[in-house]
């Protein structure tokens, strides 16, 4: 087998073999296209450190056989928020009748797509960084790795959130503090049975657990999941509220203590008891949504998906991306196959992706939480409102022999958190909204 | 010039834990790797072939899924790969794992044509023996050289090599064919090429073996053929770490803090007390 440069081309060549990419691949080597994915990585998803919540129906409408095949670790079937100030925490809990999302590891349920796109004929190829994105005549035309040129009618960037080639196209600027998250996670195995005794689920069931109050005044969240015989805990935390929070000085700690805060948090500390920690990771993440998607998501021979397309939706404490990505994969495989039958991959013709992507779904929620970006920069949400929440239901439940009337509870607790009472009233309903 | 380079399919060290409590690896859901001290074999064996032409044939003993890193390797450069595989394989020392690479190479002469140089890694990350090279050569009973650094034809059929030590650098001529034992981090292992990683995938030029195609005896092979007992495996136990980092102005300023620190200690204290009173 000589090397050298043979040239080799194909219908489309697919960049990263996460969820976005795999999708899109797998839908387009059905319908016979020749396409190539690059994967950096070891192994498709080998960059990932996530493990999480997936939504499912957005999965099913590209592979149908998902819940019979994927690797699922627990469906979804109870909902906890709580907020935490200091030892006191205030829970609601919800249980669904009928659970519409799952815990995976991202790695593992990555792994799966991208071998449901070989087993449909796409060629898989990982280990191999795509150094460039090839322009010629205003019109992209393939991929270039070291020497290697590689061509294709169509270039389909799923790189991620991390979009170094959008920025040599000069599609997108570069990712400022502004826009990133830190999030920093622990996975602590104490088997399937403890789970389910611990969080009081059946067999195969699962638990997603939002956490307010554990950021130590830094605007963010923490998580809890369950997966197979793990549980993961972790916080995000935004880098823009955090910078500001440590020049106030309000918040001093290192990001990684709050997670370990969260571990030995004396109402957690028992869920996990006995575990072993088997895994421990910090990973920088963008915030996402709208302000972050490209100004154009298609140009000749090209189309955007995935994180690159800033599809993903960081709500602080839970990262939702995977089903927009997929779905998006499967969007931009039906407008490339339109556009195939139009005569040809042209700008004019690959648009009806973005028109595809302005009617789903995807951009509806993008548009619905927009207002979360203004709650992240609020620090009176991460320590003051936990704070008086937590306060108002200890003066309810705490009285020893008076028991005060629940406006007696706020007016004092509002105090004693430092927030006037109606300018909070107004703020939460504010938020509500926009929620 | 046709080179047969040795791989190995190793767990990542980096990853495993032990389990203090039975003393074995913890090797679930830790990935395999390219044995990464076979990595400056293989890009020897490709220099060598870059300059005097001819093949590169990597030999892996493994089970199936070592496939993923002969396709490493191929992405690297090399022509064709042969995975000898079986489970009569499983359970083999050193001895029972170079007994069946030599036998390997014995069949890619028959089958192929004349092997001129086999060319292994120092050790590996998962058992340090560095035994390999050693005994394919005495199996197949050709010259061997280990701590290999960089090699090139002296002349026909003979190979120049260079062993960089300690103090010295030595060169020494071998006879082809030969085995040679590249140093760890000798060369710097080049990339995988996009390339040839395509055409990997197309052409899938993968040989695989099982004992059917070599006919070894059992009894030589596997378990069976492994005379090596570990009678025992100790752990270093873990030291709590007391977590106290100073920053001395200089070595002086180090030795005379660390020396105080030592006194507070009541075990260590008592020695310095005796050094003190001359005991020593």
């Amino acid at each position: 087998m000589p090397g050298g440069s043979t040239p080799q081309k194909f219908d489309v060549i697919v960049v990263g073999a996460g969820p976005a990419g795999s999708a899109a691949a797998y839908l387009l080597a059905k319908k016979g296209f020749k396409v190539l994915v690059i994967e950096r990585g070891r192994g498709a998803g080998s960059k990932e450190l996530y493990g999480g919540r997936v939504y499912a129906a957005p999965l099913r409408e590209v592979w149908p056989e998902l819940d019979k095949e994927a690797p699922i670790h627990r469906w979804v079937r109870k909902e906890r928020i709580s907020v935490v100030n200091g030892e006191t925490v205030a829970t609601i809990e919800y249980t669904a009748s009928k659970p519409v999302s799952f815990t995976a590891y991202l790695p593992e349920l990555a792994g799966w797509m991208a071998k449901k796109a070989e087993e449909a004929g796409a060629l898989l190829v990982d280990e191999v960084r795509v150094d460039e994105i090839i322009v010629e005549n205003g019109k992209i035309v393939g991929v270039r790795s070291g020497d290697d040129r590689v061509y294709a009618d169509v270039v389909i960037d799923a790189e991620g959130a991390n979009r170094l080639l959008l920025e040599k196209l000069g599609m997108v600027e570069r990712a400022s503090p502004e826009n990133l998250a830190v999030g920093v996670k622990e996975v602590i195995k104490i088997g399937g049975k403890n789970i389910e005794e611990r969080f009081g689920l059946e067999p195969g069931e699962g638990l997603a657990w939002v956490l307010v109050g554990v950021t130590s005044g830094a605007p963010g969240g923490g998580f809890i999941y369950t997966f197979k015989d793990t549980v993961s805990l972790g916080v995000v935390v935004h880098l823009r509220g955090a910078i500001k929070a440590i020049e106030s000085g309000a918040f001093t700690d290192h990001v990684y203590k709050l997670v370990e805060g969260l571990r030995i948090h004396p109402y957690f500390r028992k869920l996990w008891a006995d575990g072993d920690i088997v895994e421990y990771g910090a990973h920088l993440t963008i915030e996402g949504g709208l302000s972050f998607m490209p100004k154009k998501l298609v140009a000749p021979g090209f189309v955007i998906i995935g994180d690159a397309a800033g599809l993903l939706l960081n709500t602080g404490y839970t990262i939702r991306g995977v089903d927009f990505a997929v779905y998006s994969g499967k969007l931009a495989a039906e407008a490339v196959e339109e556009a195939f039958n139009k005569g040809g991959p042209t700008e004019e013709n690959l648009k009806v992706y973005e028109e595809k992507l302005r009617d789903s779904f995807v951009y509806k929620e993008l548009v619905k939480h927009r207002g979360i970006e203004k709650v992240m920069k609020d620090p009176d949400f991460f320590t003051k409102y936990p704070a008086m929440l937590t306060l108002t239901l200890g003066k309810l439940f705490e009285g020893e022999y008076e028991e005060p009337t629940i406006l007696e509870a706020l007016l004092s607790s509002a105090r004693e958190a430092g927030v006037p009472l109606l300018s909070s009233l107004l703020k939460l309903l504010w938020v509500v909204r926009r929620l | 010039m046709r080179i047969v380079v040795g791989i190995k399919w190793v767990p990542n060290t980096q990853a495993v834990r032990f389990d203090p409590k039975t003393g074995t690896l913890i090797r679930e859901g830790v990935p395999s790797v390219v044995n990464p001290h076979d990595l400056p074999a293989v890009e020897l064996a490709l220099q060598l072939r870059d300059r005097y032409g001819g093949e590169v044939i990597a030999i892996t003993m493994a089970p199936p899924s070592a496939m993923k890193g002969l396709e490493h390797v191929l992405g690297m450069g090399i022509d064709r790969a042969v995975l000898i595989t079986d489970r009569a394989f499983a359970g083999a020392d050193t001895l029972a794992t170079s007994y069946v690479l030599a036998e390997g190479i014995k069949k890619i002469e028959k089958d192929i044509g004349k092997v001129d140089l086999a060319v292994f890694g120092q050790e590996t990350i998962d058992s340090s023996t560095a035994h390999i090279g050693a005994q394919v050569a005495s199996w197949l009973d050709w010259p061997y050289i280990y701590y290999v650094h960089k090699a090139e034809l002296a002349r026909e059929g003979v190979l120049l090599v260079e062993r960089r030590l300690e103090d010295r650098v030595e060169w020494y001529e071998i006879e082809l064919p030969g085995v040679i034992s590249v140093a760890m981090k000798a060369l710097k292992p080049r990339p995988v090429s996009l390339i040839r990683k395509i055409r990997v995938k197309q052409e899938n030029p993968v040989i695989v073996w099982t004992n059917k195609e070599l006919g070894l005896d059992t009894r030589c092979i596997g378990l069976k053929g492994s005379p090596t007992i570990v009678s025992k495996v100790t752990f270093t136990p873990e030291v709590p770490r007391k977590k106290v980092v100073y920053k001395p102005r200089d070595g002086l300023d180090a030795a005379v803090w660390l020396l105080e620190q030592l006194a507070k200690d009541e075990k260590a204290g008592k020695v310095i007390e005796r050094a003190v009173r001359g005991e020593f």
